[in-house]
């Protein structure tokens, strides 16, 4: 079991967060903190998650997250890396 | 032009070549109504007895016809009656598109009359859901609706639709859906390939995707190919013709024996469009023991998901097995073929009695043609159904497989027969399954559709008592219904035709003069001791096999 940050780039729709929290739940992971704030991009916010769980977990929450459709784009950072360093997972096309 | 809500509501269901539709009128969407009477000679509505029906019907139809199918309801109770369907459809990945009505936007969130967050309520079970709050976006939600309930792994999409937005009306110049061009790249095939050419024992293991994806002609080449048995998941039962030599059917707790032992012994599996649901593995960590996985899917998320470290080929099953085929030689292993074979001659139970499940539904089966739907409910009739009807063409079979949605069959049987315009259509299925949506017989009777209904009537919850009687020490806790529900006298009740057969003899009888026009019930007395076999209790493995009743006794 590991600490890590999911990072989300999502259309700002209705329920938006609401769909994000609600498959965590029901897919039973679990969230340590969300922090969720407007970009620059009309339209467009940013989400940040962090997690405890192993990488089982991790890759199924990037792949379940990234085939809600609010979701443009799903990065994972390891707490202790910077959030630079981190490549996206998904990037919808 | 000025375009009312409701009106583009219909607009785009032509455009995307709707042309019947399931549901249940009310307040909230009565502007919806309105312009389906106007334009009944461009959409027929087909009105159920209950949405849960109009939903189910909807599923039927898309799973027998490909296209999306289409439930409308009202807000409130008629939304909420949809949720059932709606999640039957999301766990069988059916393309669907509910359209429900809401109270007008100024009322909502006002707990007004028949006011429910549906979408709230939906979003757990459904791909999809819109929220529609100015008739300017209507149009747009409708197509990404269309869109997304029948692209990638497909689903049921709802759009909810407050009245004012379906009398607001806007400019409106209705444009084409776009077609979408499946920009996924194809996966690399290197290890898969290679996996492949090292397998002695190879072993197919082919589901739903396989067609959705319309690929059941590359799943009978890779097979041959390969000389690779095939072991079908439910949802994929009709991707390959019963009759073809390798086909072992179903696999799973309750999979024939072939296929359970063949998949056991296997070095290589070639997962296609599924997603091992419990049902299908038993113990999940045995089931993976001892040979490669290569798991092909639309869906990236199922890769890894049940079935631990497999060689995943995201991609749709069609394009990836063209691909494969292309690479792959023709080959053989006569050891593998000749285990498969005599595994093949084991894999004969003899029925119990004259008048057992698997003599009335081979009896069935004689009378249908090779193109003939069968749909069935969810319990031991749904698995002797598996067993013993030999399904010989894709999208003939409706069943309801990850929900396991007692009361699914008749609605589902509906759509069936008027996705095949109004072709004679079969519904196998329990007293328990049937009394729970049998209304919808009077749907059938409106309707004048030729549905054979066959009630395998034992007079308890089948299933429930199997289990209790394997796993509960024979305490049948509330499984024995005791209803005394005169089948006959109902199925007249409605409207419909109803027989009762006490022997083979009786339900060949009946068989030859069914009506040509509405549903007819034949009502078929069964043992209520009758049990499924074979079976792989919760969790087993293939070493754990019953093939009969107290196999140590």
């Amino acid at each position: 079991m590991h600490k890590f940050t999911i990072e989300l780039l999502v259309a700002n729709r209705y329920g938006v967060l609401n769909r994000i929290t609600g498959l965590y739940t029901r897919r039973c992971f679990n969230i340590d903190s969300i922090h969720s704030y407007e970009t620059a991009h009309p339209g467009q916010t940013r989400v940040l998650i962090s997690s405890t769980g192993d990488e089982y977990i991790r890759t199924q929450m990037v792949r379940q997250l990234a085939k809600l459709y609010d979701v443009i784009e799903v990065t994972v950072h390891a707490s202790e890396t910077k959030p630079a360093m981190a490549q996206a997972e998904y990037r919808r096309r | 032009m000025k375009r009312t809500g409701a009106q583009i509501i219909i607009d785009q269901l032509c455009a995307q070549g709707v042309n019947t539709v399931f549901g249940y009128p009310g307040g909230a969407v009565l502007p919806l109504y309105d312009e389906l009477y106007r334009n009944a000679h461009r959409i027929h509505h087909v009105i159920t007895a209950h949405e849960q029906g109009a939903a189910h019907a909807a599923d039927g139809y898309a799973r027998v016809s490909g296209k999306t199918g289409v439930v409308i309801a009202t807000s409130g109770p008629g939304a909420t009656n949809l949720v059932t369907g709606i999640a039957n459809a999301y766990l069988d990945s059916v393309p669907m598109v509910a359209i429900t009505g809401n109270v007008a936007v100024p009322l909502l969130g006002r707990d007004s009359f028949q006011e429910v967050d549906i979408a709230g309520i939906t979003q757990p079970v459904a791909k999809h859901n819109f929220v529609v709050r100015e008739v300017e976006e209507l149009e747009h939600i409708l197509q990404e609706a269309f869109r997304i309930a029948n692209s990638g792994r497909k689903g049921p999409v709802l759009v909810d639709v407050p009245k004012s937005v379906q009398t607001d009306a806007c400019e409106f110049v209705a444009s084409l859906p776009k077609k979408m061009a499946d920009l996924k790249p194809l996966p690399d095939l290197t290890e898969a390939l290679r996996a492949i050419r090292k397998s002695k024992k190879p072993y197919i293991y082919a589901g739903g995707g396989v067609i959705a994806a319309g690929a059941e002609t590359e799943l009978r080449a890779l097979s041959e190919r390969l000389s690779a048995p095939v072991g079908l998941s439910m949802m994929g039962l009709t991707a390959l013709p019963g009759k073809y030599e390798l086909n072992l059917g179903m696999c799973g707790m309750h999979g024939t024996y072939a296929a359970t032992v063949a998949q056991a012994e296997c070095d290589l599996m070639i997962a296609l469009g599924v997603r091992f649901s419990d049902r299908a593995t038993g113990n999940v960590k045995e089931y993976r023991k001892g040979c490669t996985i290569i798991h092909v899917d639309i869906d990236w998320a199922e890769m890894g998901k049940n079935v631990a470290s497999p060689i995943e080929l995201c991609g749709d099953v069609k394009a990836v097995l063209a691909s494969l085929l292309q690479a792959l030689p023709p080959m053989g292993n006569d050891a593998w073929l000749a285990r498969i074979e005599e595994l093949k001659q084991q894999d004969v139970f003899p029925a119990s009695r004259d008048f057992a499940p698997q003599n009335i539904i081979e009896t069935v089966n004689r009378f249908c043609q090779e193109d003939t739907v069968v749909a069935t409910d969810v319990g031991q009739h749904q698995m002797w159904t598996m067993l013993y009807y030999r399904f010989m063409q894709p999208r003939t079979l409706l069943t309801s497989g990850g929900l396991g949605t007692m009361g699914y069959g008749l609605g589902a049987a509906i759509g069936g027969s008027m996705a095949r315009g109004g072709q004679r259509t079969v519904l196998i299925t329990s007293e328990g399954s049937f009394g729970m949506n049998l209304n919808e017989l009077a749907t059938a009777v409106s309707q004048e559709l030729p549905i054979l209904i066959v009630l395998l009537n034992n007079g308890v919850l089948g299933m429930v008592r199997q289990w209790q009687t394997m796993f509960f020490g024979e305490r049948h806790s509330q499984s024995t219904l005791n209803r005394k529900t005169d089948f006959v006298a109902l199925a007249k009740a409605f409207g419909a035709e109803g027989v009762a057969a006490a022997d083979l003899k009786e339900l060949e009888a009946a068989l030859q003069q069914l009506p040509e026009k509405g549903p007819v019930v034949i009502d078929c007395r069964i043992d209520a001791d009758e049990m499924v076999f074979p079976m792989v209790p919760p969790g087993g493995t293939a070493h754990n096999i019953l093939t009969r009743r107290n196999p140590h006794a």
